[in-house]
C-alpha cells in the first residue's frame, strides 16, 4: 500500500463552472475521495465502467482490435467520405480541440460542438448584438440584482450560486444573498426559482415578448404595453423593469429555456440588446450557463483557428460558417453527410430523434472513455483516458477563463489527442500510399 | 438568345455547391469550356460535366442573352445564380439553398421550391417561386447589417422563418404564409405576406410590412390607425418602438 | 546565408541606404556566413519590422472574431500544403496574423493588452500564430492590488507585485489602460480627468501612473510603461495628454529609453468641446514631444473603410456602441480590469472620422525626431495591420496625401494642419518608425537592426531605392511593401513575394524581473487574502504554466543583482 495522495485545487471536469478548488485523494493510482465537488462533479471525478478496447464493428458485432487497427480504419473511414462530421468536443481539453480541428482540415470536414444543440443560438445572438459580460468573479463581488432567465442553476450547476452567483460574497456583496435580489424567469418553477426574491412565470415559447416589454418599459415607453404580456402581468413587468433600473450590478444568466424555446436565437438577440440599454441606466451583464465543461473552450479554439466558434465546414479548404446549413444537427436532418466522427460527446443521446437516426445510416467512429447509446451503432470505438483526470490539458469556463486541468491519476489508455494524432497520422499513411499507387 | 440546359446524370446524396452555374459564368464559354467549370461535392474538386449532362448553343453570348435551363431535381445544388448580372435562370423543378445570393440583375424563376436562404444579400433582379421557399429569403449573412438590399423577390407559396431579416431595400412578395419573425430588422424594404405569420417586424427600424392574415404583434408595437388597401381593412402599427422604429406594419382584419 | 548587394537601411547601426552583403549564421546576423544566396541587388533591404502595439491575440481579439462573422468570410484563403487556411479582414485568425505580418515584411509583434487573469489564453493564441515573434503587455492600471499600493505609498509593495503579475502573465511590460476609468466602470462610471478620485479605492489615475512608472523604473524592465491615456477618443483630450505626460518628466529611467510610452497617440490628441467644433491637436503634442525627451508615441493611424475597436477602456466602447448604434461586448475582468469590443467603419466625407485621420498623419510629420514616433494603426481599432503600406506611403508622399484630402469632408483643412505640411519621410525615417525605434522602445536588443548578433530577421522589397522618387511613385511603393520580395526569419526565408515558404513557430517573450523575497512575502498576505475572498479561482490556479510558452525567451530584469535561479 502506497501513502494516499492529496492534489490540492484541481479543477472539476464536468460542467462550465470548472470549480477550480476540489481536492482529490489518490491511493494505489486509484482516486479514492473528492472533496468540494458537487454531487455531479464527484462522480465525474471518480468515474466508472469504461469500454475496455479498441473495437470495429464487424458483420455487425463490435470486435476488440488494436489501437492502431482502429487508426487505420478510423483513416480509411474519414478519407472515403466527401463530407465526413466531426463532432462533440464540448468534454475533452482544447489540445485534442485543436488537434481535431487539424483532422478536418485534412480530411476535408465539417466540424461542430455540441454547442449545436445548447448555446448555439446564443452565439447567433451574439453575432447579431455582441456580448455584454464579466468574469465570475466580477458578478460574486459586486452584483446585487441577478437574473436568471430559462435556466435552473440548484440542479445543473449546483455550485454556480455559492461560489459565483446569488449566495456568493465578495468585496461590496458581503452580506451574500441577503444583499441581493434574486429573479427568476421560466416557464416552470425549479429549484432555482424557490430561492428567489421574484418568480416570473411565462407562457412557454413568449421569451421575446417578454423581453420586447421589458425594453419598452425600461426606456420609460410602457405606456403602449398591453396590461398581460407573455401571461405576466404588466405590473409586475414594470415592477421588474424597475428593479432591473436600479440595480448597481446586475447580471443576467440564462440557459436552454430560453435558447430552445420558440424565437431561438432572436430571444438572446433581444435579451443582449435589453442589457445593452440596461447599461444607460446600471451596470449590467449577461452570460450563458454553458453545460458540458469545456463547450466554451472549442468555441474558442475552433474561433481563433478558423475565424468561427463552431459548425465550420472545412470541406472547400477555406472555413465557411453558417449555422443552420453547416451545423451538425442540420447537416444530418438533410442527410448531407457521409461518415461521422464523434468525440466527447453523446450525439444519439442529444440530438433529435430523426438526426441520430441519420447517424445509423452512415459509417460513425466514436472516441469516448464510455460505452453510451452512441456506441450501438459505431463502427469504429476507440476508448479514451478522461480528460481533466488522467490527462491534463486546458479548458474555458462558462465566463470564457481559461483554466489549467490537471492530471489526478495514470491511465492506460491514449489521451484524445494521441488518438487524434494517431488517425491523422494513418491519413497521411494511406494517402502516401494512393499516391504511389497512383504514380 | 441562347439557351444551355443542364440536368444532373442523377440523384445527390451530398449536397452539391455550383456557384459557376450562372449566366454570368457562362457568358464567354463554348459547352466543353463550361463542362469543365468546377464545382463541389463535399470536398470533392470535380467538373460540371462530372455530375451533370450540359447541352445548348455552342456560341457564347453575353449574360443578357444567356438562358439557362435546370432540368431536374436541383434541390441539393446550391449557389446556383449566385452574384448574377443578367440573363435568366430557369429552375423547371426545386433548387437548394442560396440560390440567386448576392445576385445583381436577371431573373432566377423557379416552378418547384426553393431551399433556405433564397436570394440572400440580393441587390438586384427578379425571383419568382411557384412553389414555397424556407427561411431566410432574402436575408443576410450571419453578423452582417444588410440582407436584401434591392430587386424584387416573389413567392407563391408561403416562406420559412425570418424572412427578409435585415431587410435594407427591396421588396418580397408572398402568396401564403410566413413563418416567425418575418421582415426582423427591416431597414427600408417592403414585405407583402398574403397569409399570416409570428411576430413580424421585430427591430424594424424603417420599411413597410404588410400581412393580409393573422399576426401576433409584439408588445412595442404602437397601434395607430385603421387604412383600407384593395377593399380590405388593415390595422396599422408603428414600430418597433424598442429601437424608436420608424416601421410600418400593417394587418389585415379579416375580408370586409 | 548571404543577402548581396542590397541597399541597406539599418539605422540602429548608422546605416543609412548603403549598398552591402549580410550575413547570417544560425539565426542571427554575422560578420560572415556562408550558405543560400539571396540576390538583392539594387533593392530595398531593412530589418524585419516590429509591431509594438497591436490587438492579435486573447479574449478581446477572440470576442472580435465571434462577434464578426461577417469580417471573418472577407479574408477567406483556402489551406495549402504549407498554410492553415486564413479568414478575416480586421480580426484575422491566428493563422492568418503569422503569414499577413510575414508578407509585409514584419518579423515581430507584441499583443497590447493582456488581464493577468486571462493571460492563458493569450498565450494559448500567440502559440498558434506562426512564424513572427512576439509578446504580450500585462495590464495593471485597474488592478485593486495595484491601487491599494499606490493608495499606501508602498513602492517597493508595488514593485514586487508588479514582478509577480509578469511572472503569472508570463507578460512583457506594463500597460495602463484609462487608469481607474476600468474600475469605475465596474459600477457603470468612469472617471473624467487623472486627477479624479477612483471610486472605492481613494486614488487617483495620476498617481496610479506615477507609481507604475517608478516601480517600473524600479524593476529596471526593458520597456517603460505603455500608457493609454484617460479620456481617450473625447474631444477636448490633448489637455489630459500634456498633463499627464508631464507628471512623469522628471522620472528617471532605468535604461537608455523612453519613461513613458504613449499608446495610439491620435485618440488622444483631440481639440474642441464637442464632435461639432472637433479638432485636431496634434500640433499642440507635437510640440510637447519635440521638446520633451521622457516620451515616445504610436500613431494609432486610423483610414477609412472597416475596423473592429477593441480595449480595456470598457466605458469608451460603450459610448462608441450606443453613439454607432452598432453591436457591443463588454467583458470586466474581477479585481482587474474591463474591456469592450465594437466593430466600426470609418467614413471619408465624415468630418470626425477625417479630422481623425489627418491627425495621425500629423502627429508622425510634425514630430521631428523620427525615433519617437512608431508607425502603427493600433490594429484593429484605426485599420488592420495589412494596411500599413498605406501608412507608409502616406507619410512619404505629399502628392498622395492631397490627392487623399482632396476626397475627404471639405473641412479637414480647417480643423487640421496637414495641408501645409511638406515634410515627405525617406527610408531612413520608415526603418527607424517600423524597426529600429519600435525594437528601442519596448527595449528588445536583437531586433530592429541589422549588427552582428541580432535576429536574423531580414525583409528585402521590389524597390530601388536609389532610383524610386516615393513621393510620385507612391503606387508603385505601395505595392511592393505589401508583399516583400523576401522575408527571412531568424535565417529563414518565410515568404516569398507574397507567397508563405516556411512557418516555422515564434518565440514569446516575457521578463521576469526579480525582487527582494521579503517584499513578495509582504505582497503574498496581501494576494492570498484577495484569492480567499475576491478573485473566482484559487491563487494555484492563477498563474500561466510554462506548457503555454513553449517558445518562451525569458528577458530577465529586476532589483537582484546576483543570478535568478532559472524558471522551470
Amino acid at each position: 500500500m502506497s501513502e494516499a495522495i492529496m492534489i490540492k485545487d484541481a479543477v472539476c471536469s464536468f460542467c462550465g463552472c470548472l470549480c477550480d478548488d476540489i481536492n482529490v485523494e489518490v491511493e494505489d493510482g486509484k482516486i479514492q475521495r473528492v472533496r468540494h465537488a458537487c454531487r455531479l462533479g464527484s462522480s465525474k471525478i471518480m468515474g466508472h465502467a469504461r469500454i475496455e478496447s479498441p473495437m470495429i464493428r464487424k458483420n455487425g458485432v463490435l470486435v476488440a482490435v488494436s489501437f492502431q487497427e482502429a487508426y487505420d480504419k478510423a483513416a480509411k473511414i474519414l478519407l472515403a467520405a466527401a463530407k465526413p462530421l466531426l463532432y462533440g468536443w464540448a468534454s475533452t481539453s482544447c489540445e485534442a480541440a485543436k488537434k481535431g480541428i487539424l483532422l478536418a482540415e485534412e480530411v476535408g470536414g465539417v466540424l461542430d460542438s455540441t454547442a449545436t444543440v445548447c448555446h448555439g443560438p446564443s452565439v447567433i445572438g451574439i453575432e447579431e448584438k455582441g456580448l455584454p459580460g464579466a468574469t465570475l468573479g466580477q458578478v460574486k463581488n459586486r452584483a446585487d440584482t441577478i437574473v436568471f432567465w430559462g435556466c435552473n442553476p440548484a440542479e445543473a450547476h449546483p455550485r454556480h450560486s455559492l461560489r459565483y452567483s446569488s449566495n456568493s460574497c465578495g468585496k461590496f456583496t458581503q452580506e451574500g444573498r441577503e444583499g441581493r435580489k434574486i429573479i427568476v424567469v421560466d416557464v416552470r418553477e425549479t429549484r432555482t426559482s424557490k430561492n428567489a426574491d421574484k418568480f416570473i412565470r411565462i407562457s412557454p415559447g413568449s421569451d421575446y415578448e417578454v423581453i420586447s416589454a421589458l425594453r419598452m418599459l425600461v426606456a420609460g415607453k410602457g405606456d403602449s404595453v398591453l396590461d398581460e404580456v407573455g401571461g405576466v402581468l404588466k405590473a409586475d413587468l414594470a415592477d421588474i423593469a424597475a428593479t432591473l433600473k436600479a440595480a448597481k450590478f446586475g447580471a443576467v444568466f440564462f440557459g436552454l429555456g430560453i435558447t430552445h424555446s420558440r424565437g431561438r436565437y432572436k430571444n438572446i438577440d433581444n435579451a443582449l440588446s435589453l442589457v445593452a440599454e440596461l447599461n444607460s441606466h446600471s451596470k449590467f451583464v449577461i452570460m450563458p450557463m454553458r453545460g458540458h465543461y469545456n463547450v466554451g473552450g472549442i468555441g474558442q479554439v475552433l474561433a481563433w483557428s478558423s475565424g468561427y466558434p463552431m459548425s465550420v465546414d472545412f470541406t472547400r479548404g477555406g472555413p465557411y460558417f453558417n449555422p443552420g446549413e453547416t451545423s451538425a444537427c442540420d447537416l444530418l436532418a438533410r442527410r448531407d453527410v457521409d461518415a461521422a466522427l464523434i468525440i466527447a460527446a453523446d450525439a444519439v443521446s442529444n440530438f433529435p430523434r430523426a438526426t441520430a437516426k441519420a447517424l445509423a445510416g452512415i459509417p460513425v467512429i466514436q472516441i469516448d472513455p464510455y460505452e453510451n447509446p452512441t456506441t450501438l451503432l459505431s463502427d469504429v470505438v476507440i476508448p479514451c483516458a478522461i480528460a481533466g483526470v488522467e490527462v491534463e490539458g486546458t479548458a474555458y469556463r462558462m465566463d470564457g477563463l481559461a483554466l489549467r486541468l490537471r492530471k489526478m491519476v495514470d491511465s492506460s489508455f491514449p489521451s484524445d489527442e494521441d488518438i487524434l494524432m494517431g488517425i491523422l497520422e494513418s491519413v497521411h499513411k494511406q494517402r502516401q500510399m494512393t499516391a504511389n499507387e497512383g504514380a | 438568345m441562347r439557351t444551355i440546359t443542364i440536368t444532373p446524370k442523377k440523384a445527390f446524396r451530398i449536397s452539391v455547391e455550383a456557384e459557376n452555374i450562372s449566366p454570368d459564368k457562362f457568358a464567354s464559354l463554348n459547352i466543353e469550356q463550361i463542362k469543365s467549370l468546377t464545382v463541389w461535392q463535399g470536398n470533392r474538386k470535380i467538373m460540371l460535366s462530372d455530375l451533370f449532362t450540359v447541352e445548348g448553343d455552342d456560341a457564347p453570348a453575353k449574360a443578357e442573352e444567356t438562358t439557362i435551363r435546370l432540368a431536374g431535381d436541383f434541390f441539393q445544388v446550391k449557389r446556383i445564380g449566385e452574384g448574377m448580372t443578367a440573363g435568366v435562370v430557369e429552375v423547371q423543378g426545386s433548387i437548394g439553398m442560396h440560390a440567386g445570393n448576392n445576385m445583381l440583375g436577371g431573373l432566377l424563376s423557379i416552378a418547384g421550391n426553393a431551399d433556405d436562404w433564397l436570394a440572400r444579400e440580393m441587390r438586384g433582379g427578379k425571383v419568382v417561386v411557384m412553389g414555397n421557399a424556407g427561411n431566410y429569403v432574402g436575408g443576410g449573412y450571419r453578423g452582417e447589417k444588410c440582407g436584401m438590399r434591392g430587386g424584387e423577390i416573389e413567392v407563391k407559396g408561403s416562406a420559412g422563418a425570418y424572412l427578409g431579416e435585415h431587410l435594407c431595400g427591396g421588396s418580397i412578395r408572398i402568396g401564403g404564409d410566413a413563418g416567425d419573425f418575418a421582415g426582423a430588422a427591416n431597414q427600408g424594404g417592403t414585405i407583402f405576406i398574403g397569409g399570416s405569420t409570428y411576430l413580424p417586424g421585430a427591430e424594424m427600424s424603417k420599411g413597410t410590412i404588410t400581412v393580409k392574415g393573422e399576426a401576433k404583434v409584439l408588445p412595442s408595437f404602437l397601434k395607430t390607425e385603421i387604412v383600407e388597401v384593395d377593399g380590405q381593412a388593415f390595422q396599422k402599427y408603428a414600430g418597433d418602438l424598442v429601437d424608436s422604429g420608424k416601421g410600418e406594419l400593417l394587418v389585415g382584419m379579416g375580408s370586409s | 546565408m548571404i543577402i548581396k548587394g542590397g541597399i541597406v537601411y539599418d539605422p540602429a547601426n548608422g546605416i543609412y541606404g548603403d549598398e552591402m552583403d549580410l550575413f547570417i549564421d544560425q539565426g542571427r546576423m554575422a560578420m560572415q556566413a556562408k550558405g543560400e544566396e539571396i540576390d538583392a541587388r539594387g533593392l530595398l533591404v531593412m530589418p524585419g519590422g516590429v509591431d509594438a502595439h497591436s490587438h492579435i491575440a486573447g479574449k478581446k481579439v477572440n470576442t472580435g472574431r465571434i462577434m464578426r462573422p461577417d469580417d471573418a468570410r472577407l479574408g477567406t484563403e483556402p489551406r495549402t500544403a504549407v498554410c492553415r487556411p486564413s479568414t478575416g479582414y480586421t480580426v484575422p485568425n491566428c493563422y492568418a496574423m503569422g503569414y499577413r505580418y510575414a508578407r509585409m515584411g514584419y518579423t515581430t509583434a507584441f499583443e497590447a493588452a493582456t488581464p493577468i487573469l486571462e493571460a492563458r489564453h493569450t498565450h494559448e493564441e500567440l502559440e498558434e500564430i506562426p512564424i513572427i515573434d512576439k509578446g504580450a503587455l500585462t495590464l495593471f492600471g485597474n488592478n485593486w492590488q495595484v491601487m491599494e499600493c499606490v493608495r499606501d505609498k508602498d513602492l517597493t509593495k508595488l514593485a514586487a507585485y508588479v514582478a509577480w503579475g509578469l511572472r503569472a502573465a508570463r507578460g512583457y511590460g506594463v500597460k495602463i489602460v484609462n487608469p481607474g476609468g476600468g474600475e469605475a466602470w465596474g459600477f457603470g462610471g468612469n472617471v473624467k480627468s487623472q486627477n479624479d478620485i477612483v471610486p472605492n479605492f481613494d486614488v487617483t489615475p495620476a498617481e496610479i501612473i506615477v507609481g507604475l512608472a517608478k516601480a517600473n523604473e524600479m524593476l529596471n524592465l526593458p520597456h517603460s510603461i505603455h500608457l493609454h491615456f484617460n479620456n481617450l477618443g473625447k474631444p477636448g483630450n490633448y489637455t489630459t495628454a500634456i498633463e499627464t505626460l508631464d507628471l512623469l518628466k522628471d522620472i528617471k529611467p532605468s535604461r537608455m529609453r523612453q519613461v513613458v510610452h504613449v499608446a495610439h497617440m491620435q485618440f488622444s490628441a483631440y481639440g474642441g468641446t464637442s464632435w461639432r467644433d472637433f479638432e485636431s491637436k496634434a500640433s499642440v503634442i507635437a510640440d510637447y514631444f519635440n521638446c520633451h525627451n521622457h516620451a515616445t508615441m504610436d500613431m494609432g493611424q486610423l483610414l477609412f473603410g472597416s475596423a473592429t475597436t477593441m480595449t480595456a477602456d470598457a466605458p469608451l466602447e460603450y459610448g462608441n456602441a450606443r453613439l454607432t448604434h452598432n453591436k457591443w461586448s463588454n467583458h470586466d475582468i474581477e479585481l482587474e480590469e474591463s474591456s469592450g469590443v465594437v466593430p466600426m467603419t470609418y467614413f471619408r466625407k465624415m468630418l470626425v472620422n477625417a479630422v481623425q485621420w489627418a491627425i495621425g498623419l500629423e502627429l508622425a510629420l510634425l514630430v521631428k525626431d523620427p525615433w519617437k514616433v512608431l508607425m502603427t494603426t493600433d490594429h484593429p481599432n484605426g485599420s488592420p495591420f495589412v494596411n500599413y503600406p498605406e501608412v507608409i506611403t502616406l507619410l512619404m508622399s505629399k502628392p498622395k496625401r492631397d490627392a487623399e484630402m482632396a476626397t475627404l469632408h471639405e473641412q479637414v483643412p480647417k480643423r487640421t494642419t496637414l495641408a501645409g505640411i511638406e515634410r515627405e519621410l525617406d527610408w531612413t525615417d520608415i526603418a527607424i518608425m517600423t524597426r529600429a525605434a519600435p525594437a528601442r522602445v519596448l527595449g528588445l536588443d536583437d531586433k530592429g537592426h541589422l549588427g552582428p548578433g541580432a535576429d536574423g530577421d531580414v525583409s528585402i522589397y521590389n524597390l530601388r531605392p536609389l532610383e524610386v522618387d516615393t513621393s510620385l511613385d507612391h503606387v508603385l511603393v505601395k505595392k511592393a511593401l505589401a508583399n516583400a520580395k523576401y522575408t527571412i526569419k531568424g535565417g529563414v526565408v518565410v515568404s516569398k513575394e507574397g507567397q508563405i515558404l516556411a512557418t516555422p513557430p515564434g518565440r514569446t517573450f516575457w521578463v521576469d524581473a526579480a525582487v527582494p523575497q521579503v517584499d513578495t512575502d509582504r505582497l503574498m498576505i496581501d494576494l492570498e487574502e484577495k484569492f480567499a475572498k475576491y478573485y473566482s479561482i484559487q491563487i494555484a490556479n492563477y498563474a500561466v504554466q510554462d506548457a503555454y510558452l513553449p517558445h518562451a525567451k525569458v528577458i530577465r530584469a529586476g532589483l537582484l543583482i546576483e543570478p535568478l535561479p532559472e524558471v522551470a
